[in-house]
């Protein structure tokens, strides 16, 4: 399994999870950060894709 | 079919919305009609870091120009609209002007719910909803001076703790017997007011504030009980109100916000809303609500897109999530507090620790939690599951680190 990474908004704390992915806006799991499209933004506060940080790498889901 | 594509409002939803109608493969014009006199900008800065930093609107835009025009979008901004007809597909302006739609948005959002208190026009006494609001609340901000703010919600919160940690001696004035009554759980309200206590901020619940004394400027706050507390800086926050007068005038469905489905379409199929304006029917929690939160302003916007080029996205299962922060703490909240039964709580407020998961039959329907966006995370996709969780699935919840 691939190592999993996590990055998180700084302005409002919204988690992005590359294994999950966000498959509600149309962005598959497993979708790695550099591929997710540099218009994308935040879904809880609409910043850009820039305000985003890495926090953690290996992290994987509960899977629910 | 030249007509454009009209979208009345100027903040998170029309913003979203625009680009998201052009991105959805709308060819034909766009316009946003806004009474602001700036571009699109962040709201949530207004009670937390514009306050206290020094930045102008242009620090705060959601989108940089460009974009809009990259995206070919057209801006009438300090423009209202006084009417829709809905028969002839035309908007007035309160230029006089009358404009041609070939589809419309609605995001109107909410305007603070005003009370007599204020009709003195006293100076120092604002609301606090826009960026002019935000830049004259600022004016009056002076260290070792006196503020009340009068409503104990996520706005009076944030707003406190900026005025605190500028100097400001702070007292807030909350009519109900608890802060937060309406949006958290008595818990979460316990360690928010515990919070702000160990800041030095004077919570008085239980407490109306009857007349504002001052002449020229407001000097305090005299409460019911015949209490006077001194005050050089007023701001009200009670509640906000959702904007459905364009909405009514022209007989579009309303309750407690416009009635949209879950692609975010009114009762006229040319017409969608989005935003703080809206009311619709959650699928998860089985009951209409109307959210104030950026996150169902942004998905709200991107489903009333998909419908003006007609396609369909619903947005009627989505979480609902909303973060505020005070001091040195992010608290984050995702699910409604819906009927919950049971309370997984774990908490410890000098650690600044605090992690709350609600369940209904074991189902949980909403969590709360302290500098812990992992948790929120976990607890969204368990929401969204609606799957009942056993002892070993919340204790895996309840652990994850900070």
């Amino acid at each position: 399994m691939s190592s999993n990474k996590l990055w998180q908004c700084i302005t409002c704390g919204f988690l992005y999870s590359e294994s999950e992915g966000i498959p509600d806006e149309g962005i598959p799991a497993g979708t790695k950060w550099e591929d997710v499209p540099d218009d994308w933004c935040c879904p809880d506060c609409g910043m850009d894709k820039s305000d985003f940080t890495m926090v953690e790498a290996g992290t994987s889901a509960l899977g629910f | 079919m030249n007509a454009p594509c009209i979208i009345i409002g100027g903040s998170h939803a029309a913003s979203q919305l625009s680009i998201n109608v052009r991105q959805q493969g709308w060819t034909g014009r766009i316009m946003v009609i806004s009474k602001e006199s700036s571009l699109p900008y962040q709201h949530p800065p207004l009670s937390k870091s514009f306050l206290s930093e020094d930045k102008l609107v242009e620090d705060i835009l959601l989108k940089p120009a460009e974009i809009y025009t990259k995206a070919n979008i057209e801006f009438r901004l300090n423009v209202e609209v006084n009417n829709i007809d809905r028969e002839r597909m035309e908007v007035t302006l309160n230029t006089g002007e009358t404009l041609s739609y070939n589809k419309l948005a609605l995001c109107t959002g909410a305007s603070a719910i005003k009370i007599p208190l204020s009709d003195g026009n006293l100076t120092g006494v604002h609301y606090l909803r826009n960026v002019n609001d935000a830049i004259k609340i600022k004016k009056g901000i002076k260290a070792k001076k006196n503020a009340v703010i009068i409503g104990g919600g996520f706005i009076g919160l944030e707003t406190a703790a900026v005025l605190k940690q500028q100097g400001m001696n702070v007292t807030i004035l909350e009519a109900q017997n608890s802060i937060l009554q309406r949006a958290v759980s008595p818990e979460i309200a316990q360690y928010i007011m515990a919070l702000h206590q160990e800041n030095g901020v004077n919570i008085i619940t239980s407490s109306m504030a009857e007349t504002l004394e001052g002449t020229d400027s407001v000097t305090g706050v005299r409460c019911a009980s015949g209490t006077l507390i001194p005050a050089e800086l007023v701001i009200i926050g009670i509640g906000v109100t959702p904007q459905t007068a364009l909405a009514e005038q022209c007989k579009l469905a309303t309750n407690n916000g416009i009635s949209v489905n879950k692609y975010a379409l009114t009762s006229d199929p040319n017409i969608v809303a989005a935003g703080d304006c809206t009311n619709y029917f959650h699928e998860l929690y089985q009951r209409n609500v109307r959210l104030e939160s950026i996150q169902n302003a942004l998905e709200q916007s991107k489903s009333a897109a998909a419908s003006i080029v007609d396609k369909n996205i619903s947005f009627s299962r989505n979480v609902p999530r909303f973060w505020s922060d005070q001091y040195d703490i992010k608290l984050q909240i995702c699910g409604l507090f819906d009927g919950y039964d049971e309370i997984e709580i774990e908490q410890d407020l000098e650690k600044r620790k605090l992690n709350a998961l609600y369940f209904k039959k074991r189902t949980l329907v909403a969590a709360v939690a302290v500098n812990n966006p992992k948790l929120l995370m976990q607890a969204q996709a368990a929401i969204k599951a609606q799957i009942s969780l056993n002892d070993e699935q919340i204790q895996q919840i309840l652990m994850l680190p900070n």
